[in-house]
């Protein structure tokens, strides 16, 4: 009885026959080592996924199955550990090829993870689970009422539950905030002695306007950054990651990030909208983390919706009744899926993220052979990376791109970087485009702060504002 | 001394309309975020600097939200916040603000200001600065201030020029270094919430000025009697900044029977306990005297070990009865470090009290505050007995 939900959830999440078979006693271990009960495996298989994600698609599937084998995975991180395999970690956002490339070099000898980001995906996501991790964290000096990241407090938490085992080094990035580098310093005092790190940063210091992927002072410190981030890892996990690998991480990720731009492109041209936000984002991850298990899966999962997708255009159909209003997020919905559903319920479609869709910029070729200065460069052309200024005129670049009836911005209270200046861009870019843009406190991490009770009213509400635009423009 | 310390202050504050009266005779003005903004710098350029510190109102940090998350500290909001409300007596005829980026909170309120049209220059300062090329580039920074100084004013900056800056600064840090050692006493002559002050009005005045006063300051001090009995509770203040006007909690802790012998304070303070050497390269000896010799702030990497290490320092050689961690709200570096402390601190055996400041100090928050303040002091005087 208590296998049926185990086999239950894989099966919806795409496994069949004697694969399903194969990985059901892994995936019982797994998810009891997450923390998961029969129960909470049985709510996200009968109620929790089918009510937040769009389970007729088969891609979507496939995605939460690539999601589940790499929570495989990662529950093994310890065995693996003992077995000898060097584990490296990461945070987000960092430059993700870095980490694949570190995989290319040391292929079953390393193992690379950003446990944080995984875990919350998976557990709020699919489970709507993660409270446990975050509880913990706040137990060992994190205090709640300071608004830390729920990512960092994750990773903190994982580790005091023994999830997950001190990475040989935990390679992290603090291009955009200051918390994600110093909760490793936090760890390294306050949780495990034996949790190394490597810190590469890069201080907010261009300015307003100004193109930081055309800096080359910037792109060459970045560089620098990175040259000497792969020496430290190296140094410490004992495999050479060469050049090669580098520049062939850099075009993997490139290739996917070209196949989602164009299942964004369909999405947000289609109407009826063709599928959900959390769903669309969700597929923005292996763009933003390295999957241990590789990207054959979530390859097969985007090309398979990619399929499904035109399918549905074909035929006429949408999430949403044909002409209803569509809304661009900054954030992602997926950890937090109801508010993608709250605001279909309320006939208006979340669409593309902008963290997760990636610029014009991002998708031309960049201007360098040196693999470190490529990808310091790849980098810099994200928005997020960039100064206010330059932000806003990207931002307005894709707006107009891709049309939305409206922008969701906030859900960013934890971030005193990319939550900080969302006010602003929310005036500026609806200044410079005409689109209107609405600005919600609140977190996407995690919603114990806010309920879906506690933010129905100002969802209804913004729903109907751009119902009635929608509905005075036609 | 009181009487000096409110000429000093008198002086200070009259710095707004000196500055107006310097700018109609064509003098350029330029204020200054952070410590790593040497003001040596902008006098060397021929320019007047003001230090942008000013904090302890809730108005000004309300006053940012129409434009920013409302999980900033107060102190950076409050940078842009008195210019939004029309309190802030320079920014509007400031030629040039020049500003550290070391952490996301002021970057992120410097990026209003330019949005507001503000003349803003930044000066990176990369937080891993046990790296060489990390020390290059803040060093490369101050070359790029230095030059964009030189285009405000039209004024070469010189090795002279800077030299003779950096040996008033010098004199002035001997001078607070001096004022600072009576707190050494068993029944110290001065307390923190005074001490801080004369920092602060230290930032405003003239240089020659600042250092006459801070001497006669020391002079009146040393042949005063005790201020402070040797049973008062000595507390070091420890954490972000005790920002120009935000004096509520370090009177509170001397108005409760402590006495303020040390801080350990990454800005709002001079980093008085060293002299920035006089021969060589004077751009360098400042880059190295800002970045690598000094108490590496909280938000740097690694940190927190060494500031404890400085920290126990202090304790021991001040007679440290207990520390009081003073912490803006949101300020998640600080509460992520206070934990280390605390934890280390007991380990210690050392009495430890964090508080936290929104800059509300409506008469609902300072009673649950003076409780606690008074609750701690009278703990450590029982100890003490």
């Amino acid at each position: 009885m208590k296998q049926d939900s185990y086999a239950e959830l894989l099966s919806l999440a795409g496994f069949e026959g004697s694969e399903l078979a194969d990985t059901l006693p892994d995936w019982i271990e797994a998810a009891g080592k997450m923390g998961l009960s029969g129960a909470d495996v049985r709510h996200a298989a009968q109620e929790w996924i089918p009510s937040n994600f769009d389970i007729e698609l088969k891609g979507v599937r496939k995605l939460i199955g690539a999601f589940l084998r790499e929570a495989i995975d990662l529950t093994k991180a310890k065995q693996y550990k003992a077995d000898g395999v060097k584990i490296v970690y990461g945070i987000l956002p960092a430059i993700t090829s870095n980490y694949l490339a570190i995989k290319a070099g040391g292929g079953d000898r390393v193992f690379v993870s950003f446990p944080d980001i995984f875990l919350v995906t998976t557990l709020n996501g699919f489970f709507h689970k993660v409270n446990r991790y975050l509880e913990t964290a706040e137990a060992s000096g994190m205090s709640y009422g300071c608004r830390h990241c729920a990512l960092n407090k994750t990773r903190i938490g994982a580790r005091l539950m023994d999830v997950i085992p001190s990475p040989d080094v935990i390679w992290t990035w603090g291009y955009i905030c200051d918390e994600g580098p110093k909760t490793d310093e936090f760890m390294q005092h306050m949780c495990a002695r034996d949790w190394d790190f490597v810190i590469s940063r890069l201080p907010h210091d261009t300015h307003f306007g100004e193109n930081d992927s055309q800096n080359t002072r910037r792109i060459e410190y970045l560089a620098k950054q990175m040259k000497d981030g792969y020496r430290s890892v190296q140094n410490k996990i004992g495999i050479e990651v060469s050049p090669e690998s580098i520049s062939s991480a850099v075009g993997v990720f490139g290739d996917y990030a070209k196949k989602l731009s164009e299942l964004i492109g369909m999405v947000c041209s289609a109407d009826p909208q063709p599928m959900g936000g959390s769903e669309l984002a969700c597929f923005g991850y292996p763009l933003s983390m390295p999957f241990n298990t590789g990207f054959d899966h979530v390859r097969d999962a985007l090309d398979t919706t990619v399929q499904e997708v035109r399918e549905r255009i074909k035929k006429g159909e949408g999430i949403v009744p044909k002409g209803a209003p569509r809304l661009g997020c900054y954030f992602v919905s997926t950890p937090v899926p109801w508010i993608c559903r709250m605001f279909r319920e309320n006939g208006v479609a979340l669409s593309f993220s902008m963290l997760m869709t990636p610029t014009r910029a991002q998708l031309s070729p960049v201007d360098y052979d040196d693999p470190y200065m490529a990808a310091a460069q790849t980098w810099l052309r994200k928005p997020i990376g960039t100064n206010l200024g330059y932000e806003i005129s990207v931002t307005c670049d894709r707006v107009r791109q891709y049309q939305p009836d409206g922008m969701l911005m906030g859900f960013y209270d934890f971030d005193r970087w990319l939550g900080a200046h969302q006010k602003i861009m929310s005036q500026a870019v609806e200044k410079e485009t005409g689109i209107p843009h609405f600005y919600m406190e609140s977190d996407f991490w995690e919603d114990r702060d806010y309920s879906p009770e506690a933010l129905r009213t100002r969802i209804e509400s913004i729903c109907q504002i751009v119902k009635m635009n929608k509905m005075m423009q036609s | 001394m009181q009487k000096l310390l409110k000429e000093f202050a008198e002086k200070a504050f009259s710095r707004p309309p000196e500055l107006k009266a310097r700018k109609t005779e064509g003098r350029k003005i330029v204020e200054c975020v952070g410590s790593f903004i040497p003001q040596e710098l902008v006098y060397a350029a021929g320019a007047e600097p003001y230090p942008m510190c000013r904090g302890g109102e809730p108005e000004p940090t309300d006053a940012c939200l129409q434009y920013m998350l409302r999980f900033l500290n107060p102190f950076a909001k409050s940078l842009a916040g008195y210019y939004l409300l029309g309190l802030d007596p320079v920014t509007d005829i400031a030629d040039l603000i020049v500003a550290q980026q070391k952490d996301c909170h002021v970057s992120r309120i410097s990026e209003l200001l330019e949005y507001l049209g503000l003349p803003l220059f930044k000066v990176g300062v990369p937080p891993d600065w046990e790296k060489g090329f990390a020390f290059d580039y803040y060093f490369d920074a101050l070359g790029m201030m230095k030059a964009r100084l030189e285009d405000l004013t039209g004024m070469k900056v010189t090795d002279e020029g800077i030299r003779a800056q950096v040996e008033s600064a010098n004199a002035i840090h001997e001078l607070l270094r001096n004022i600072d050692a009576f707190r050494d006493r068993e029944a110290p002559c001065v307390g923190g919430y005074d001490f801080i002050r004369m920092n602060h009005y230290s930032f405003y005045c003239d240089p020659s000025y600042t250092v006459s006063q801070l001497t006669k300051i020391h002079d009146k001090i040393s042949s005063a009697g005790d201020v402070f009995s040797n049973q008062s509770p000595r507390i070091l203040l420890a954490g972000h900044i005790v920002a120009v006007g935000d004096y509520v909690v370090p009177k509170l802790i001397e108005d409760s029977g402590g006495v303020i012998v040390a801080e350990m304070l990454d800005e709002g303070l001079r980093d008085f306990h060293g002299t920035i050497e006089t021969t060589g390269d004077m751009l360098r000896n400042i880059a190295e005297r800002l970045y690598l010799h000094r108490v590496p702030p909280s938000v740097f990497q690694p940190a927190w070990r060494q500031r404890f290490d400085h920290l126990e320092a202090i304790v021991h050689k001040r007679r440290i009865d207990g520390v009081i961690w003073y912490q803006l709200s949101f300020d998640e570096i600080y509460d992520m470090e206070a934990a280390c402390v605390s934890k280390w601190l007991s380990d210690a055996g050392v009495p430890f009290l964090k508080l936290e400041s929104s800059y509300e100090y409506s008469r609902e928050h300072m009673g649950p505050l003076t409780t606690r303040v008074e609750s701690f002091i009278e703990a450590i005087r029982e100890q003490k007995r």
